[in-house]
């Protein structure tokens, strides 16, 4: 099913990119102010956040971009504001409503469609080359309804992170490859006094992280193929679940995170304590574990090998005043050059293809980025995020041995029919 | 000269001093009006439609409401909000009444004391909020006091019938304090000689306390009830940063789910419905309260 989805939707992504390479100079009619940059004017609002964790090196790099950008449109004034991660939904739909919004946003695939009809296609704001040169996924990202919204800008593979110190510790050479692998190990594990896994249980964690990646592993999908019904509560939902029922039953999971999201540095998983995890990206491990105990592998393998993988992107909301300044911007942002800087600056991973890559000999990078044609940026649906809230509780239910996964993952479907508009 | 003469003899206030009166009033009315009164009725009024940001909004009847009847989940939180509010009510306030009389008479260090007690009130709820996930966590402090009691060593965030009496702990501690000061300011209203007769007489400190003191303090303490039960059930900042709701949505509050429906789902008119519910709620609380508690002023 999930093979299928990704064919349609690359069908759909081909013809977006045929249809942009047809229409050859007609894609710039929709950008109808002053064509050459000199002539442009206009002023742009961006809200962006803490990407780079060093807020004054982001800054730096943001100040240093508008310099540029000046320089090639000199009539077109350009501010930049950093706000934190937490809340940012919060925020941005009260400046909507207020009518004091950004002209230019980041944003991340599953708030695409939430935000979908308040949001400019983007696609006649780039060139043709420029959108020829993005890799597939990620145009795909953040195509809705045939249009892509908003212009990519860097890309995360969040995949399976271990710890070799813990691996050392209980004498295994061999990293788990398969849920097999991960049910055979983690006896020896435990009994050396590790958990195998952590597994990032809170509500406000996103499932994409953390449940999903075993339910595409499993053969399985949060909806069906025309986003109608859910389908998480099939066979291969079952089975994902029943795989973390069995690991928390047998002690094999930290149980800091199960249903609460501590602070990192207080928890087993950030003290060594644990083996191996999916939910974060292994470069956020490093400070904690070292490089070189920080291991990136591959995603896990069941019926499908998949993981889950960002792609964050700068999209124009529709009531931006100076659209074609605001366009301008995001093609001068998003261009393959000043990509890579940012990528480089903030630690993520490439989405043009002339970037080739960035990181090659890398520990922790150069081996993230094999493994991005393994990724999936979970459902484009516009209620991803509210079946995530119905289905987050559930799974908790199941971790804290209330409820057996069938009956959880049916009564989240259930939950899921008032929830589908 | 009896209370009655003196009421009756009271002069009413001229249309000049009543206008002057008003002028001092108005900016706070203004205020209240424009960031308070305004914000609820345009919350009564989405309540009827469907609107979210950015999309044509249309005016949906009574649909959001029905549905909001037919919601398991709203259900689930009106419960959970009862409950809270049911444990944590009488127990702020039976501990605010007791560090009142504490902390009422002058002893060496008693201002210290009093300021101590109403600390937790002026601390961020948010940061409140993380201590005490530290605090209730397996292995923290509150676990070593358990184990200390002979009690099982478990973090009370992730168990589902404890995670209520952690929310009301901390509720409580957060609120005390408040309640303490308005008891205070009331007791000192309270006439010594009254309570000296009392005493002279051989009433000890309960019968004192019951048909002297306690009487004195019920319009305190009917202000108090509905101040409590309000917050409580408005409760949203620590149950947001301690638990989110869970486990398994144990502690899923009503502001919680009006929060989520307004800002993680965007869907205003039902996020407008489940606040007017709690609207009519918390009025008919106080109204019952005022008809039982506040009869008996």
């Amino acid at each position: 099913m999930r093979t299928r989805k990704v064919m349609v939707t690359g069908a759909a992504l081909s013809a977006v990119l045929l249809a942009s390479a047809c229409g050859g100079d007609d894609g710039g009619d929709a950008n109808t102010g002053a064509s050459e940059p000199g002539e442009l004017e206009g002023s742009v609002t961006m809200w962006t956040y803490p990407v780079m964790a060093d807020e004054t090196e982001h800054r730096s790099f943001w100040d240093d971009t508008i310099a540029a950008f000046g320089e090639e449109y000199p009539g077109v004034d350009v501010t930049v504001e950093i706000f934190p991660w937490a809340d940012r939904d919060q925020a941005l739909t009260t400046a909507i409503a207020g009518n004091s919004a950004p002209d230019v946003v980041y944003f991340i695939p599953d708030q695409l469609p939430g935000y979908a009809r308040n949001i400019e296609p983007i696609d006649p704001y780039l060139d043709d080359d420029a959108k020829a040169d993005y890799l597939p996924n990620a145009v795909e990202a953040v195509t809705i309804d045939g249009q892509m919204v908003s212009a990519p800008i860097l890309a995360s593979a969040v995949t399976l992170t271990c710890n070799k110190e813990v691996f050392d510790a209980v004498g295994e050479t061999e990293y788990p490859q398969t849920w097999d692998d991960l049910r055979e190990m983690a006896p020896a594990f435990k009994d050396a006094g590790y958990y195998m896994i952590a597994y990032s249980g809170d509500v406000s964690q996103t499932l994409n992280l953390t449940f999903y990646p075993l339910l595409w592993q499993a053969g399985g999908d949060v909806f069906n193929e025309d986003g109608t019904d859910v389908t998480f509560n099939s066979d291969a939902g079952v089975e994902a679940l029943t795989l973390l029922q069995e690991m928390v039953e047998g002690e094999y999971v930290a149980e800091d995170m199960l249903t609460a999201m501590p602070p990192t540095e207080q928890t087993q998983l950030a003290q060594g304590n644990v083996a191996c995890a999916w939910h974060t990206e292994g470069k956020n491990l490093v400070e904690f574990w070292g490089e070189e105990n920080t291991v990136i592998l591959p995603p896990l393998t069941n019926v499908e090998q998949v993981a889950y993988g960002t792609v964050g992107s700068l999209a124009m909301l529709s009531s931006a005043d100076d659209k074609d300044a605001a366009g301008a911007w995001i093609a001068f942002v998003t261009d393959a050059e000043q990509v890579a800087t940012y990528n480089e600056a903030s630690g993520f991973l490439p989405v043009k293809e002339s970037i080739g890559s960035l990181y090659d000999g890398d520990p922790i990078l150069g081996e993230a980025e094999k493994y991005t044609d393994l990724t999936t940026v979970g459902p484009l649906h516009e209620d991803a995020r509210e079946i995530m809230g119905v289905l987050a509780p559930e799974i908790q239910a199941v971790l804290i041995g209330q409820k057996e996964p069938r009956q959880a993952l049916d009564d989240a479907a259930q939950a899921a029919q008032s929830v589908l508009r | 000269m009896s209370v009655g003469t003196l009421v009756s003899t009271r002069r009413r206030p001229s249309w000049r001093e009543a206008r002057i009166a008003l002028l001092f009033v108005l900016p706070c009315l203004v205020l209240f009006v424009l960031f308070r009164f305004g914000p609820t009725l345009a919350g009564g009024v989405l309540a009827f439609t469907d609107y979210t940001i950015g999309a044509d909004t249309s005016f949906v009847g009574l649909e959001n409401l029905r549905r909001l009847s037919e919601d398991p989940l709203f259900w689930r939180a009106l419960r959970t909000t009862l409950t809270i509010a049911v444990l944590a009510v009488p127990l702020s306030i039976g501990i605010s009444l007791g560090m009142a009389l504490l902390v009422r008479r002058a002893f060496r260090g008693h201002r210290l004391f009093r300021s101590i007690f109403f600390l937790p009130v002026i601390t961020s709820l948010v940061l409140a909020g993380i201590v005490f996930s530290w605090i209730f966590s397996s292995g923290g402090p509150w676990s070593s006091i358990m184990g200390w009691l002979g009690l099982p060593d478990q973090a009370w965030l992730s168990d589902t019938t404890l995670v209520i009496p952690a929310i009301v702990i901390v509720a409580v501690w957060g609120r005390f304090g408040f309640g303490m000061l308005i008891l205070l300011a009331r007791l000192q209203d309270v006439p010594r000689e009254l309570e000296e007769a009392a005493l002279a007489d051989g009433a000890n400190a309960w019968q004192r306390f019951r048909y002297i003191v306690l009487p004195e303090l019920y319009p305190a303490l009917f202000f108090l009830v509905v101040i409590e039960t309000t917050f409580t059930f408005q409760i949203f900042d620590t149950v947001y940063v301690m638990t989110s709701g869970g486990p398994a949505n144990s502690s899923y509050v009503l502001v919680f789910q009006l929060y989520d429906q307004a800002f993680r789902y965007f869907d205003f008119g039902y996020a407008s419905a489940i606040g007017l519910a709690l609207f009519v709620m918390t009025f008919i609380v106080a109204m019952i309260q005022r008809m039982t508690i506040g009869r008996e002023r």
